[in-house]
């Protein structure tokens, strides 16, 4: 057995004994959207453009992350809609930044990892970098989502009679409560994955200045400010839909 | 009116104040810092396009090379104001080449003196402001809507990225040698400076602490362990990128650090719950705590697995793409860049399942044992 297997089986062992039957279902949640993941990156690989790819894989992300994690319907369609709205307004924020920073493609340091390979391959690169952008904020998005939603859903149970203003307040409590430790899961993950390449540029003697215009740290760190930008907006929008609804 | 007298003396009104001052003045500094520029730097004047040839290569993959001339003014050094002129050919993939236009700003390499005749080669783009701009945009917005927790928690990335710089400067000291040992350290000193600012120091922040580097070792040990035991089958460290020392302890590091965010995430919330718990009801039992800590991790686990896996998935999109396109099999595509990443998010997985037992014994042991006492 490979090693992945080997390590895919002692996590689904693990979730079960651990979560139970939510534990399973989160398990498939997963590998559910490792499917749909591999089908948009096939779909694109098909020529069909980055971006439709995005609207329909994103989506179905956020429905499978959304609707396998919990059960109670109202708390997820609220979640569900207003991570969709964020998805939007990340997306086009995305093109606009990738318009001005052209972050897209391989960066001059991956030019090894290129030697050999074909690169006139007629998929249109910035168009991959927003989806793959934007797809890559969906789950820092669609956690905060579902965190206000079940919170201000605990709210309003114990409280049916309070206002909108009131409502309000709690979501921005909900949120405070959880801003410091999303932006510490989004930076650590960052330093975890951009660790070898910080290391090459020390090696290599990269000035500040080449550092801070790097294409490859530019994607990166781009990539986490706009996450983390997506889960600050969830806050007031989930707030908002979570009273409607009610 | 009288809303909006309050909002002019509310604090938040001071802090968005002194964000777009900030923003001015960065803005303004950004375009005078060419001095802290060694390489020259130029700005687009006009650009021509001169050619452009349908490509086809080997896998019938068809596009565009499109060459363009930039002439461009020089803005610092030497050469400063001087005109010339450079070529660029870029795809219309832009797979890894640019497609320039007028008023970009560039930084170029030395630029050579061929008796007056001026040429030079494009480095990269000045994405300097951007990035700045990017970065004041979403302080100004955590800290307006966020405040005192906003702040404390931009304050805490802040210093870690500082220590971060500092472990890469040690790593480099010691030759790369002792890099595990290096982010074990560092992974404690980052856990306690973030939960100092978020949580201040308390016995929760103790036990939450706690927790976080018991499951972050726990999860790159067992995941070490694993590893060895498969004998890293179909595991392709050569796959790494920007690899500059060996491979396998600089692998366990990343995942380490990558790991140590979502744990301290999940650690904080429970623990929150248990303390909680506990003030409601002092003579809650340890079996009741244990019991509440898992139900409250079953809900976050999912979505925190999902959070570290929809990043590296998305991250391979690139590569992939260029791997399926040079017509290699799925197989292959995913050995080549998947593989590594794949890996790394399931031990992380594993480091955030077994973080939540974990922190429900510690916490049910340590504020359990108060109520005998």
């Amino acid at each position: 057995m490979s090693s992945i297997t080997v390590l895919l089986l002692v996590l689904m062992t693990l979730m079960i004994l651990v979560g139970g039957r939510q534990g399973w279902s989160a398990f498939w949640g997963l590998i559910c959207n490792f499917c749909f993941l591999f089908l948009g990156i096939a779909l694109m690989a098909f020529h069909m453009s980055p971006l439709i790819v995005l609207l329909i894989i994103g989506a179905t992300v956020l429905a499978v992350t959304i609707f396998t994690g919990n059960d109670q319907s109202i708390v997820t369609i609220t979640a569900f809609w207003s991570s969709l709205i964020i998805l939007l307004i990340i997306c086009l924020l995305i093109l606009l930044i990738n318009h001005i920073a052209m972050i897209q493609g391989f960066g001059p340091e991956e030019s090894n990892e290129l030697a050999g390979y074909s690169t006139t391959i007629g998929i249109n690169f910035s168009q991959v970098a927003i989806s793959s952008m934007t797809i890559s904020s969906l789950g820092a998005i669609a956690e905060a989502s579902i965190a206000i939603s079940t919170g201000l859903h605990e709210v309003l149970t114990q409280h049916p009679d309070l206002n909108s203003r009131q409502l309000m307040i709690s979501g921005y409590h909900i949120g405070q409560q959880i801003i410091g430790t999303t932006l510490n899961t989004l930076f650590f993950g960052l330093f975890g994955s951009a660790l070898s390449l910080f290391i090459w540029f020390s090696q290599f003697h990269y000035s500040f200045t080449t550092i801070i215009n790097n294409q490859i740290l530019c994607q990166s760190l781009i990539e986490i400010l706009v996450s983390f930008l997506g889960v600050l907006l969830v806050i007031p929008v989930t707030t908002i839909m979570a009273i409607r609804h009610h | 009116m009288r809303i909006k007298t309050k909002w002019i003396k509310s604090p938040q009104f001071v802090i968005l104040i002194v964000m777009i001052i900030i923003g001015i003045f960065g803005n303004v500094f950004i375009s005078y810092d060419l001095k802290f520029y060694s390489k020259p730097v130029a700005k687009v004047t006009s650009v021509k396009q001169i050619s452009i040839s349908k490509t086809d290569d080997e896998f019938h993959n068809q596009d565009e090379q499109i060459s363009q001339r930039l002439i461009v003014t020089v803005l610092n050094g030497k050469y400063r104001h001087h005109r010339l002129t450079l070529n660029n050919t870029y795809t219309k993939s832009q797979t890894n080449s640019h497609k320039y236009r007028k008023s970009n700003v560039l930084i170029l390499n030395n630029i050579s003196d061929d008796k007056g005749k001026l040429s030079a080669s494009i480095l990269s783009l000045k994405r300097d402001r951007i990035l700045f701009n990017i970065t004041w945009l979403i302080i100004t917005i955590l800290v307006v809507m966020m405040g005192r927790a906003g702040l404390l928690a931009f304050i805490g990335v802040f210093i870690n990225l500082l220590l971060f710089i500092v472990m890469i400067n040690i790593n480099d000291q010691l030759h790369g040698n002792a890099i595990l040992p290096v982010s074990i350290i560092s992974a404690v000193i980052f856990t306690a400076i973030s939960l100092l600012l978020i949580q201040g120091f308390s016995k929760k922040m103790l036990a939450t602490f706690g927790a976080t580097i018991g499951g972050t070792l726990l999860s790159i040990l067992i995941g070490l362990l694993l590893l060895n035991l498969t004998h890293n089958r179909g595991v392709y460290y050569e796959t790494m990128s920007y690899i500059t020392q060996f491979p396998i302890p600089l692998f366990a590091a990343e995942t380490l650090l990558s790991s140590l965010g979502a744990v301290m995430d999940e650690a904080s919330d429970i623990m929150a719950t248990l303390f909680e718990l506990k003030t409601v009801d002092p003579t809650v039992s340890r079996h009741q705590l244990f019991s509440s800590g898992l139900s409250v991790g079953h809900s976050i686990m999912g979505p925190l697995i999902n959070v570290l896996f929809l990043i590296f998935l998305a991250d391979t999109f690139n590569s992939s793409l260029l791997y399926l396109r040079n017509g290699n099999s799925w197989g292959f595509t995913f050995n080549m860049t998947m593989s590594l990443g794949m890996v790394q998010s399931l031990i992380c997985g594993i480091g955030i399942v077994l973080t939540i037992p974990l922190t429900s014994i510690f916490g049910a042991l340590l504020l359990g044992k108060q109520v005998k006492l």
